[in-house]
């Protein structure tokens, strides 16, 4: 029982909830880049929600299934067709040996994930199945054990919050909400006016590690030589040319450049989504806010 | 959220993560309040709590929102009461807490110009023999301040003023595993090949990062560090990547 790459994508990879405990370490979180997708996939395919998924970006790994399964296709619309009849996404789809799946073009959002009922047969590290920089190459077989555990009929994720998780990633022209860090003092007034302000976008120079912002330079009042501390998903960096980038998933522990602020978590997966050619627009936000919201969202994934 | 307590400041980083800092020094005493406050911190098994980080005058705590703030209404209020709470029971305790004896450890570099990539060019820019440069940087005992960039990655302090040297203006594409590296006031070891623009005056034969999760990082946050030369010949004895 394995699923098995038929032909490799740039930069498709297994990915759970991430390996904490370690970053004291040097040991980098990694995990789902768009956990909220994650959860729905295991969610409808009744896993439990920081289960193991393939996170796939585009142009994605074309899969091939050697036996039966149940998965669903959640996160970015890369259009997926089964052999060649196009399939719907977020919602369950029994696949049976030999049927091939394959992302045909990124209409929407940019990290797709596919849930697959079963535990992977894969190599952990620390109690995650994320690997830092590892990627799924050509003929490489993920075996998937527990056959047994099938999905019960009678139980169905509900629609709605599939519709509301949908429409938040990606019919949602909100600004992405964050809190300033400790570096927010030191910009200039121009610098808080622009980041508020102007349209942002993320340039292509985007990856698991981070994704680099294209729009007006910002400044800070004095250089400044920051002692490094530790980061965290989200946080949106200075660079000394005036650049901005916001560390994702693969981010390295530590960083020593102006820590400007952070997304806020529930909006991560929201940003993680946005394609190059779409404007960006940023708001702050308080904290209790963000706690709520995210509260919020993970309750309706709690049955 | 955003408070003080004696020295502290704490204050939110983001929704998930709570930094307490000291003052803003690269100072051993420092260091050593920062791990002591870690060790505490740990000892608490807070709920939902996934990381501590220490880096120089700060400990950050990340933590999972779920079950971190469960039956929290007002989120603000609580993190500012659970992080003075928390200084304040650890300036109570701290004098109790046991500090474990911080043996120097003693790294062995070899300073070959075949590892020591950037040293003639070193001793050329600043007019300091080879000889001299490898004595002014085994002299002092060095605090591991920070591990990051890569898993294991120590950043030390505090080379002596004479030696010290900016980064590479273009990173190399591949530093190999064991270099032993300079940047401004800071020396450290590449755990792992990687691109990396510290200059680099030596090679040390030990595994710095082991996968093995028994072993992991061999130096941590807080480690008193000195490094002694060897000879090629030694390296070979030495060597751990065989």
């Amino acid at each position: 029982m394995a699923i098995k790459i038929i032909k490799k994508g740039i930069a498709d990879s297994l990915q759970d909830q991430g390996r904490y405990g370690y970053q004291h370490q040097g040991i980098q979180p990694n995990g789902c880049m768009d956990y909220l997708s994650a959860w729905l996939g295991n969610a409808i395919v009744q896993n439990d929600l920081h289960h193991p998924i393939i996170e796939l970006h585009f142009p994605a790994a074309q899969i091939q299934f050697t036996t039966n399964h149940t998965i669903c296709i959640t996160g970015a619309n890369f259009v997926p067709v089964l052999n060649e009849k196009s399939i719907p996404m977020n919602t369950p789809i029994q696949v049976n040996a030999m049927d091939r799946l394959t992302m045909l073009q990124p209409l929407e959002g940019k990290t797709c994930y596919v849930a697959i009922k079963g535990d992977f047969e894969k190599p952990q590290w620390l109690d995650s199945q994320s690997f830092n920089g590892k990627r799924f190459e050509k003929e490489e077989q993920i075996l998937i054990l527990d056959q047994s555990d099938q999905i019960n009929p009678n139980f169905k994720f509900n629609p709605l919050v599939i519709e509301k998780v949908h429409h938040f990633l990606f019919n949602n022209h909100d600004p992405i909400r964050i809190i300033p860090g400790p570096a927010w003092q030191d910009l200039t007034e121009d610098s808080i006016h622009h980041l508020l302000n102007a349209p942002y976008s993320i340039t292509p120079q985007a990856n698991r590690m981070g994704f680099q912002l294209a729009g007006p330079a910002l400044s800070l009042t004095s250089p400044n030589n920051y002692l490094s501390s530790a980061v965290t998903r989200g946080t949106i960096q200075l660079l000394p040319n005036g650049e901005l980038i916001v560390l994702m998933a693969d981010h390295q522990t530590i960083g020593g450049y102006a820590n400007l602020g952070q997304i806020i978590l529930v909006d991560l997966p929201r940003f993680a989504q946005i394609k190059t050619e779409h404007l960006i627009k940023f708001s702050l936000t308080k904290l209790a806010t963000a706690h709520n919201l995210y509260q919020e969202m993970y309750a309706q994934f709690k049955h | 959220m955003r408070t003080s307590i004696n020295k502290w400041a704490i204050y939110s980083l983001g929704d998930h993560a709570i930094v307490f800092a000291l003052s803003a020094q690269i100072d051993p005493a420092i260091l050593h309040t920062i791990t002591a406050l870690r060790q505490f911190i740990e000892s608490k098994k807070i709920k939902g709590v996934l990381d501590l980080i220490p880096s120089y005058h700060t400990l950050t705590l990340v933590f999972d929102i779920s079950p971190f703030l469960q039956n929290i209404d007002n989120s603000t209020e609580y993190m500012k009461n659970f992080g003075e709470e928390l200084i304040i029971s650890f300036e109570k305790e701290k004098n109790q807490i046991h500090d474990p004896v911080n043996e120097i450890i003693k790294v062995p570099v070899c300073y070959d110009p075949i590892f020591a990539l950037d040293i003639n060019t070193l001793s050329d820019e600043k007019q300091i023999s080879i000889a001299t440069i490898i004595e002014l940087h085994c002299a002092p005992i060095y605090q591991v301040y920070s591990i990051g960039f890569l898993p294991g990655f120590t950043y030390m302090g505090t080379v002596n003023a004479q030696i010290q040297t900016p980064r590479h203006a273009k990173p190399r594409n591949a530093v190999p595993a064991g270099s032993v590296g300079i940047a401004g006031p800071q020396t450290g070891i590449y755990p792992s090949e990687s691109p990396g623009g510290w200059k680099i005056i030596g090679k040390t034969p030990w595994v710095i990062f082991d996968p093995a999760p028994s072993k992991l990082s061999r130096f941590k946050v807080g480690d008193q560090i000195q490094f002694y030369p060897i000879t090629t010949l030694e390296f070979d004895k030495l060597n751990e990547y065989k």
